[in-house]
């Protein structure tokens, strides 16, 4: 029943996404200039900066999924869907859920853009040596991303000013989403890579990722009634 | 106001009036000398600062669970007096820090995970204001999630460098060193527990305006 | 739905409970730097005066709890305001 609420919701976005394309191609779209900034601003005499293209990746990840994620809330809003998603007879998590996975998905594809044009604009083509653990450090740092930032999108949804009210909020908690994927990220850009590290990186995402879905399923039923 | 508030803040006057002497008077500190005094002050705010927060967060998570208005204004307060003292932790800090560790800003474990905490707290409070009607629930979320946070925060921040003194700090204090700082710790908790009860007062009055408002209206 | 969840919830921390510790284990943190260094072994560029530091402290302190009080007073005072002006304007139309 859970589940079947959940794909209907992830399979309804899906769909809008496949006709319109207008989240997927705007987020993708300011996700290279983001990246492309990075370049202009800091890559000296042809030379990108030691190290950059780690914490870069992660900074683009991070503002285009804030835009991902306000315009996700917002078409919600203005065809005033939401009201009708958590009226229907599902339980109301069921309605986060499906929500999350939505963005993820949304994420992963643009990253899958992404960590290619980083490699070469950065000069980090070691990131590409590793795929299995680049993905699951991609993958669980964009959960955890996505866990906070689906919640307090659809809080925000009646709020005022809260295109600005998104980022103040989100930014802050997940700091440490940042810090573990961008250090897990860099630890694949070593010359001797050392798997203990990223094992330890990957893990605390994932308790992160555990800990704050189960943290939203349960705030998502207290602030959304009222 | 409860009677024992003005006899109170008279007390706290008087006990803030008197650090100056009691610190003066405290022996200098071998290593850092003249600026160990900061000390003084900035730990009691830490202390405030890391109070608040737990308050915070406990009282958003008893507002989410029952929806009693008391613990939404408890938790508002408590967040103020967060951004107040952590301001105060974050300012101190620094000024102590240049002199004894050479260095304005050291991104350590502790001195990141406040300001982390800190930037919560902000954040919480832009909201309450900026956020219009229901941000009362949002902000109780918001609280929540930035104080199951602290753990991860710490365990993230703490595989980089790390200056701050060991936590020991306190209890091998010669005892000389130890009284000026319980006697500050006890001023700045009296000073904490009168703020929270006047801001606390300050919501209270708000929400019987809108009372009134309501009923003059209908 | 709550036996699912609960049931992935401790699936997945039983797999993060395990994996934590290990990979603590494993990956050491940095060595801690040095505990302060004597004033008089730092060098002498370094050798800051004390008292400006000292009395920024004190000052900024003070000022700014007395900021916070004077703005939670003047909150204060323009609820206490709203409220006599509200209650004057629902006498005047008559008791409703």
């Amino acid at each position: 029943m859970f589940a079947r609420a959940v794909w209907l919701i992830l399979r309804k976005d899906l769909t809008v996404e496949v006709r319109s394309g207008e989240i997927a191609y705007t987020t993708l779209f300011f996700a290279v200039s983001c990246i492309l900034m990075f370049a202009f601003a800091l890559v000296r005499d042809g030379r990108a900066p030691e190290d950059g293209a780690a914490g870069l990746l992660w900074i683009a990840i991070a503002f285009a999924g804030t835009l991902a994620l306000g315009r996700t809330f917002e078409r919600e809003r203005q065809s005033e869907t939401l009201r009708a998603l958590l009226m229907a007879p599902t339980a109301r998590p069921a309605v986060y859920v499906g929500k999350l996975l939505g963005i993820v998905a949304l994420l992963i594809a643009v990253e899958i853009v992404l960590v290619p044009l980083v490699a070469i604009l950065f000069e980090a083509r070691a990131l590409l040596e590793r795929p299995l653990w680049l993905a699951g450090i991609l993958f669980a740092g964009t959960t955890g991303f996505a866990a906070v930032g689906t919640l307090f999108a659809a809080m925000l949804i009646r709020a005022r000013s809260r295109d600005v009210l998104l980022p103040v909020l989100l930014y802050p908690v997940i700091v440490p989403v940042m810090i573990a994927g961008v250090r897990g990220t860099a630890a694949l850009l070593q010359p001797d890579v050392d798997t203990a590290v990223l094992g330890f990186w990957l893990a605390l995402l994932t308790t992160f990722d555990v800990v704050f879905v189960t943290l939203a399923l349960w705030t998502f039923e207290a602030v959304m009634t009222d | 106001m409860p009677k024992w508030f003005m006899p109170a803040c008279i007390v706290c006057a008087v006990m803030f009036a008197a650090t100056p002497i009691v610190i003066a008077n405290a022996p200098f500190e071998s290593t850092m000398g003249l600026v160990f005094k900061i000390f003084f002050y900035h730990m009691p705010s830490a202390w405030m600062f890391l109070l608040s927060g737990v308050l915070c967060g406990i009282a958003s998570v008893r507002y989410l669970a029952s929806g009693d208005a008391r613990h939404d204004r408890t938790a508002w307060a408590a967040a103020e007096l967060a951004v107040v003292f952590g301001l105060l932790t974050l300012v101190t800090g620094p000024l102590w820090a240049r002199k004894a560790w050479g260095t304005w800003w050291v991104w350590d474990v502790r001195v990141t995970s406040s300001l982390v905490s800190w930037m919560v707290a902000v954040a919480y409070l832009i909201l309450r204001r900026y956020g219009g009607p229901g941000s009362d629930k949002l902000a109780a979320g918001l609280a929540l999630f930035g104080a199951a946070n602290v753990p991860f925060i710490y365990i993230s921040v703490n595989y980089w460098r790390t200056i701050h003194p060991a936590t020991s700090v306190v209890p091998t204090l010669p005892v000389d060193m130890g009284l000026p700082l319980w006697f500050c710790v006890v001023a700045f908790l009296l000073l904490f527990i009168l703020l929270l009860k006047l801001r606390v007062r300050l919501e209270e009055q708000r929400s019987r305006l809108d009372t009134i408002y309501l009923s003059a209206n209908h | 739905m709550k036996n699912i969840t609960r049931a992935v919830v401790i699936v997945l921390l039983a797999v993060a409970c395990v994996h934590v510790p290990v990979a603590i284990a494993a990956a050491q943190p940095p060595k801690q730097a040095e505990t302060y260094v004597p004033i008089d072994q730092l060098p002498p560029q370094d050798q800051l005066p004390a008292a400006p530091l000292l009395v920024g402290a004190y000052v900024f302190v003070p000022v700014v709890l007395f900021l916070y009080v004077l703005s939670v007073a003047r909150r204060m005072t323009a609820v206490q305001r709203e409220m006599e002006r509200l209650e004057a304007d629902i006498k005047r139309s008559g008791r409703t």
